[in-house]
């Protein structure tokens, strides 16, 4: 096990609150950079890197969710429904994870990083235009929120729910396999392919997340995986950034965030491929 | 009926609860831990257990919030993510 010093503490908790204002701004749990920080600087064993990430992102979620369930800018309809087959996917991985060697997990890991990377730094070059909200019926998966950036009240419809749906499994699968919330695909999938707008993504994503990394977090819960001293710092300093950035970020554009954050994801997969190949 | 506002505000207090009991779990565990007295690995654990818990709890407000207001569908949705919990629990 780690030997617990105060630097380790205070590094702990500090990079807790960088995660925490990550998941804030973003709507993702940040277990991309939680995983390779916990195996690459703390040396701690893969499946116990993936369920401390877990846990934490669980911590991100219920924090940031709680408030933007508040605001109206989490989908519930969405959410729920989504989080159906998300949880099914996150059972599903985190058993297969937990059959499968350190090794293959980390290069999985390692591989998933680099399109990760490509899809942020597309998103941040090209932020999306508000879409119009299109004629016909509407689903009871329709919602509405109060965007302060453009002052304004802004609908949407929702469509493609089965697509979507069938994604969800994947990015669950991936949160129980990795010990990633999933809400790097479930945000460009709610906001590509079901035409929510980014704001509302990000906190429907938010909002699905916790449900997904719960239902893995049991799994690997229940093996004794989890580092309880490691696991309770982190989300210290999780929900202190967590609190922090909803605050801070409600009024900011993420834009600018997602370019330094490609570039960063990059890198740790490189980090990660060559720890792995090494 | 439940109203669409204090929907939002049973789920944010669930949320906000389970949070806050955890961190204070997780808070008295290193007291102890730092004051080199037993329970302090329990508490830990039982923090994290508690953190866990809330977003299956978040769930079970949504189950009783959508049969309140007649949304039979997304009732039955949120009883089968409840459900996927518990078995993922038991797995």
């Amino acid at each position: 096990m780690t030997e617990f010093t105060l630097p380790l503490f205070l590094g702990l908790l500090g990079f807790g609150g960088f995660i925490g204002l990550l998941g804030s701004a973003l709507g993702v749990g940040g277990g991309i950079f939680m995983v390779p920080f916990l195996v690459l600087v703390l040396k701690l064993p893969m499946h116990q890197a993936v369920a401390a990430s877990l846990v934490a992102i669980v911590a991100t979620s219920s924090a940031v969710a709680a408030v933007n369930v508040e605001r109206g800018l989490a989908n519930i309809r969405l959410g729920i429904t989504l989080e159906l087959t998300t949880a099914i996917g996150s059972i599903v991985g985190a058993l297969a994870a937990s059959r499968l060697p350190a090794g293959a997990l980390q290069l999985l890991f390692a591989l998933m990083l680099f399109p990760v990377s490509v899809l942020m730094f597309l998103k941040g070059r090209r932020p999306a235009a508000a879409p119009a909200v299109p004629a016909g019926p509407g689903t009871a998966f329709d919602g509405a929120f109060f965007d302060p950036a453009a002052a304004g009240h802004t609908p949407y419809r929702v469509r493609n729910m089965t697509p979507a749906s069938f994604v969800s499994f994947f990015a669950g699968s991936l949160s129980g396999l990795l010990g990633i919330g999933g809400g790097i695909v479930q945000v460009p999938v709610m906001n590509l392919l079901c035409g929510v707008p980014m704001k509302a993504a990000a906190a429907t994503s938010n909002f699905i997340i916790g449900v997904s990394a719960a239902a893995s977090a049991y799994v690997y819960f229940r093996r004794g995986l989890v580092p309880l001293e490691i696991t309770a710092v982190m989300v210290a300093g999780v929900l202190a950034g967590s609190f922090l950035g909803i605050y801070a970020l409600y009024k900011a554009r993420s834009e600018k965030l997602q370019l330094v954050f490609s570039v960063l994801t990059l890198l740790v997969g490189i980090k990660m491929l060559m720890k792995v190949l090494g | 009926m439940i109203t669409e506002k204090d929907f939002g505000r049973l789920i944010q207090r669930t949320l906000l609860a389970g949070v806050f009991l955890s961190s204070l779990l997780m808070l008295a565990g290193f007291g102890f831990l730092a004051a080199g007295l037993p329970p302090g690995r329990a508490l830990l654990k039982a923090g994290v257990l508690v953190l866990l818990v809330t977003p299956a709890a978040r769930v079970a407000m949504l189950v009783y919030g959508y049969l309140r207001g007649g949304e039979h569908y997304f009732a039955l949705a949120s009883f089968m993510v409840l459900a996927l919990l518990l078995i993922s629990a038991l797995v």
